[in-house]
């Protein structure tokens, strides 16, 4: 037990200099190389369009793209990271709203809107590599996405609209 | 009226939160962080049940970077909370009752050290026999959970004579039903942030259903009047009942106080199932007797409600349970026998339906069982059963006019699974097989006689020159922003620009009850109905003194006060100008209860809403899977303010209750939970719903009435269960009494396994 509480205390004082870049801007900062995407954009960087619901990579609510791919950010770890490209919620329609994010405006695809982010980087990563997906790839696209308020009736809208 | 975006025209609005939901800007307050700010953690019980001996902190205190660490010495008020009954421990000190249970919390500086922290407070414990079921919490031997015995709250209702005229039925339904133990699973678990400010006071940022009513419990807590607490409690990331009882917020308050620094709390998904409210399970057993034409003659029900290890509202949800057993028939001989029995088992308490929904599907399911056995159509026997427009209520009490029953009836037959349902369901792949099931209901909104049920609201012009109305509702996703700001440009005219919203803010807003029971739309409907005439009046004398323009011909319009001159629209008066000539006497509040029936009936509704649905299946007889493919649903709920939230929360009521009928359980072995994350807690995906559910409202109400549109958030998840147990039903042949439907049993029991004939997969021998 003793030997096991050194073991994580030396195990936490390993750091390095993470290099990747968020939404376009070069980050670099010091960090356990363990440390999950999720609490590095979340708490280090402060950046809450992310969110944090299970965990455990079964939610959504944390789904970040990392090179144009969508990926859970809490089961992703700090060196996996390393010269990555990483793009956010924050990313997405900067300076002018995706169309992804006025469709859903337009659709009614949310209510508390904690799964909003999510879900618009799933389909987002999935835009990046097909321009133009059939109503199933959509679909198939977000079963990675919980949502407990919409019952996906405005999703299911706005996956018409994106189909069209 | 079909609800879509065509139907609606310009009421289908983008959300006002929209875009800063959509960008992922907007901070939920579980994302909120402070200067110097500390992380609070909770310990819990390492059992459900047991005696505590000791507890020792000392360890835990000396841990570098632990601020603080406390337990149940360091509540200065009352060591308890619960809505209706404070008999839940904030911290245990003599007895753990459930696995959730908390025993001290401790603040630190990051949230690994609170996390290390906990494992160094040393608890010694008792084990204690457990009680693991709502039937074992009766037995004789049982152990007493709570001084007064394990019995929260029992219900007995009766009028006429069921045994006598049970024996003369010609036909009579004995079944039991059971109903899962169901998680809200609200996406932003629970958590918040804790201030304490430099006046003294403390400010509470978490979210909650009714922010007055977690300033008092706090106050009662802490000590402290409750004007010296400031709770913020919207934006909410879901609740759907789940949030209205005071979770984090004992932890938060007493230890930030404790440090005199900001302290935060967010539970992990894993300590919100442990610790978290659920639905509560229930066995429901109903013996429903008819005569040779269909007419209900007699219906005994018994209710057993496991409402785990303390009160909150479990009381409440039985009164409910009780009332809506009986539902939009009018039957003379009724006895309805509820219990709701303290157990080891976690805590259950208020969530969407309130009841309604597990004795629903028990009631319907009597319903279609009585019509296989007459070979009537099952639709038929409800209308030979159904309420009119001026019958008394379920439990004898007067209720508003409604004639919503028979309207969902009729209107549901409007649904093209109507039409489909007669016709013979033929399925391309033979493992597959397919059915429509029909089902409705009426559901009471408000909290119901003898419980208080105050609404307010203020409207003033502010100084900003904008028309601001103040609400103590929440917006935890259901729109109520949205809803406000189609109601304020409906009365004023005006542009979004004109308007100001105030909610979810004790130090803003006036109390208005809380936002639950389906009663926000229709009190904020009511409350501007209220307000308009009087600001209106004193808006105009305003401009009329300043310009000489004759109040009678002044209008609100976009930016300010208009008027016409020689046949032209002009502008006398912006807004911000009227503001500056001094806002105090443009400011009218208004306080008045939501209807209640004059029957001193407990718990007993006055103002009903009603739903009907359609559901198709296919049932895959290799696996035991249900597919819902088609749901349509029709809602008698007065008026649609705004179709955007209306249709959402049909919706998602209804996909709610899809995960109740078909995969959701928060699973407990010997009252531990182990279903402990989303992995093994599946409620639905977007794979596993219909595309699209159409939405009927009814709108019409009876002539005269002055209430307006009722709330339809509970609503949607109502009806649905039995309406897929139906189809089901006519798809194998198999009736399910146990939610959600366990696949293995469910091939288990196909008939056609039994080597019996099928039964039921026409539509006909059906119904
Ligand atoms: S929080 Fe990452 S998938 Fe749920
Ligand atoms: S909008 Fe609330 S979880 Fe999707």
């Amino acid at each position: 037990m003793i030997q096991e509480d050194k073991f994580m205390l030396v195990e936490e004082k390993i750091q390095y200099v993470l290099n990747f870049t968020l939404n376009g801007e070069e980050i670099s900062i010091a960090v356990h190389p363990s440390r999950r995407l999720v609490d590095i954009i979340r708490t280090d960087l402060d950046l809450t369009g992310t969110k944090i619901s299970c965990e455990i990579g079964r939610c959504g609510a944390c789904m970040v793209l990392i090179d144009g791919i969508p990926h859970n950010s809490c089961l992703t770890m700090a060196y996996q990271c390393e010269g990555k490209e990483i793009e956010s919620i924050e990313g997405i329609g900067k300076n002018k709203l995706d169309p992804i994010q006025q469709c859903f405006l337009e659709e009614g695809a949310f209510q508390c809107g904690y799964c909003t982010p999510g879900m618009i980087v799933s389909l987002k990563g999935l835009l990046n590599q097909n321009k133009s997906p059939n109503y199933d790839e959509i679909e198939q696209s977000l079963a990675g996405n919980l949502c407990r308020c919409t019952g996906y009736g405005g999703i299911n809208r706005v996956i018409k609209r994106l189909s069209k | 009226m079909l609800l879509d975006q065509d139907s609606a025209g310009d009421k289908w609005r983008i959300r006002p939160d929209g875009k800063e939901k959509v960008t992922g800007k907007l901070r939920y307050l579980t994302d909120m962080t402070f200067p110097n700010m500390l992380y609070g953690r909770v310990l819990r019980s390492d059992y459900p049940h047991a005696r505590i001996i000791s507890i020792d902190t000392l360890k835990a205190k000396a841990l570098e970077g632990v601020v603080s660490v406390i337990t149940h010495e360091d509540i200065p008020g009352l060591n308890g909370f619960g809505i209706s009954n404070p008999d839940q421990p904030v911290f245990c000190f003599d007895f753990v009752r459930y696995e959730g249970d908390a025993i001290a919390a401790v603040a630190a500086t990051t949230p690994e050290i609170a996390e290390e922290a906990l494992h160094l407070i040393e608890v010694e414990y008792d084990k204690l026999p457990i009680i693991d079921s709502a039937e074992k919490a009766l037995l004789p031997t049982a152990p007493k959970l709570h001084s007064n015995g394990n019995i929260l709250h029992e219900t007995d209702y009766c009028r006429g004579n069921t045994e006598a005229v049970l024996g003369k039925c010609v036909c009579v339904i004995e079944e039991t039903y059971e109903t899962p133990r169901q998680m809200h699973t609200y996406l932003e678990t629970e958590g918040g942030i804790f201030v304490p400010e430099k006046d003294g006071r403390l400010t509470v940022y978490a979210p909650t259903q009714h922010g007055y009513k977690d300033r008092m419990q706090l106050g009662r807590i802490l000590g402290v009047p409750d004007e010296r607490i400031r709770v913020i409690s919207s934006p909410i990331g879901g609740s759907f009942g789940g949030k209205d009882e005071l979770n984090v917020q004992p932890y938060g308050a007493l230890l930030s106080l404790s440090c005199g620094k900001p302290v935060k709390i967010h539970y992990s998904r894993w300590e919100s199932v442990k610790a978290g409210l659920k639905r509560h399970p229930m066995k429901i057993t109903m013996k429903t007797g008819v005569d040779a034409n269909g007419k209900v003659l007699a219906h005994e029900v018994t209710i057993l409600s496991d409402t785990g290890a303390y009160s909150t509202l479990g009381g409440p949800v039985l009164n409910f349970a009780t009332e809506h057993a009986i539902g939009p028939y009018q039957i003379p001989n009724v006895v309805v026998k509820g219990k709701a029995v303290f157990t080891n088992n976690g805590v259950s308490g208020e969530f969407r339906g309130f009841g309604g929904n597990q004795v629903i599907f028990a009631l319907e399911g009597q319903i279609d069982r009585l019509a296989e056995k007459l070979h009537i159509d099952p639709w038929e026997l409800r209308r030979r059963n159904l309420r009119n427009l001026n019958d008394l209520g379920p439990l004898g009490q007067r209720v508003y006019p409604t004639n919503g029953a028979f309207e969902v009836w009729e209107a549901i037959q409007r649904s093209p699974l109507w039409e489909k349902s007669k016709q013979d369901l033929e399925s391309s792949d033979r493992w597959i097989q397919r059915g429509i099931g029909f089902s409705m209901a009426m559901h009471g909104s408000g909290l119901g006689f003898g419980i208080p049920d105050p609404a307010g609201g203020i409207l003033r012009l502010n100084n900003k020159g904008k028309i601001e109305v103040a609400f103590g509702h929440e917006e935890f996703g259901q729109g109520l922003l949205g809803t406000l700001e189609i109601l304020l440009l409906d009365h004023f005219n005006c542009e979004k620009e004109d308007i100001h919203i105030v909610i979810g803010d004790t130090d803003l807003v006036p109390p208005s009850g809380s936002s639950t029971a389906s009663r926000t739309t229709n009190m904020v409907w009511q409350a501007l109905n209220r307000l308009k005439p009087q600001f209106l009046s004193a808006l105009y004398e305003k401009v009329e003194n300043e310009t000489g323009v004759n109040r009678k011909d002044l209008k609100t319009g976009s930016g300010g006060i208009w008027t016409y001159k020689n046949g032209k629209k002009v502008r006398v008066m912006t807004y911000g100008e009227v503001a500056k000539l001094g806002i105090e006497d443009l400011e009218f509040s208004t306080k008045f209860h939501y209807p209640v029936t004059p029957d001193p009936v407990m718990g007993g509704h006055y103002l009903y809403t009603c739903t009907s649905v359609a559901a198709e299946v296919e049932v895959n007889v290799l696996t035991g899977t249900v597919k819902v493919v088609a749901i349509d649903h029709t809602v008698a709920a007065g008026p649609v303010i705004n179709p955007m939230g209306y249709l959402g929360q049909i919706e998602g009521g209804s996909i709610m209750a899809l995960g109740f009928t078909l995969s959701e359980d928060a699973v407990m072995e010997s009252s531990e939970y182990i279903t402990l994350n989303l992995d093994t807690y599946v409620i639905p995906t977007i794979l596993d719903v219909p595309r699209s559910q159409s939405v009927d409202a009814i709108e019409k109400l009876p002539d005269g009435d002055p209430f307006g549109p009722r709330g339809v958030g509970e609503v949607g998840s109502v009806a649905l269960a039995p309406a897929i147990v139906a189809a089901v039903k006519n798809a194998t042949g198999t009736w399910i009494t146990k939610l959600p439907i366990n696949k293995e049993k469910l091939i288990c029991d196909l008939p056609y396994l039994n080597n019996e004939k099928k039964v039921g997969i026409t539509h006909d021998s059906g119904r």
